[in-house]
């Protein structure tokens, strides 16, 4: 209805989602990538994964399924999972 | 490249758990909150440390545990978890 909902850009989406990666304890922020994986590059383990998954999700007002959140142990599939939520914000 | 191997049955009711405490100390106000997360968080981080993985049936004893943790949490009357707390 009103111009304002436009979609987020993608190129804010990535920005958003490093930002959340390079705020947990854990993650060393110089090593925060769009294409980092989470366990390989960023030495979190699922516990940590779990934390970013629901950190990325407060961070877009979302809740993402546990069946789907299970999936995301990328960067890379983060930012497209957000990317393609049209509810993301 | 193989990413990481596929979860479990019993890993991904592990994390579907530790995904319920956050989500429902997300309710509660942000200093409760913090308190829920660090003592759930050292709680899961101290199990995944010390529970042989094998061993199913302690495993799935806790799951059940930690269920019935979450669904007094998530009365809203419940602020914390001082009475959840599990003595060694």
């Amino acid at each position: 209805m009103s111009s304002h909902d436009a979609h987020l850009t993608r190129e804010e989406v990535v920005d958003r989602v490093l930002d959340v990666l390079k705020s947990h304890p854990k993650v060393d922020p110089s090593k925060v990538t769009p294409e980092a994986h989470f366990e390989k590059d960023l030495g979190l383990d699922s516990l940590d994964t779990v934390e970013v998954v629901m950190a990325i999700e407060e961070e877009f007002k979302l809740e993402i399924p546990d069946k789907e959140a299970d999936k995301i142990d990328s960067l890379p599939l983060a930012i497209e999972y957000v990317a393609n939520h049209p509810m993301a914000g | 490249m193989a990413s990481r191997p596929k979860l479990s049955g019993i890993q991904k009711q592990v994390l579907a758990l530790y995904r319920g405490f956050l989500r429902t100390a997300r309710l509660k106000d942000p200093e409760e909150r913090h308190r829920i997360e660090s003592v759930v968080s050292a709680e899961f981080r101290d199990n995944a440390r010390n529970v042989d993985r094998r061993n199913f049936v302690y495993i799935e004893y806790l799951l059940r545990r930690g269920k019935r943790q979450l669904e007094q949490l998530k009365n809203p009357d419940i602020t914390g978890l001082a009475t959840l707390e599990v003595k060694k």
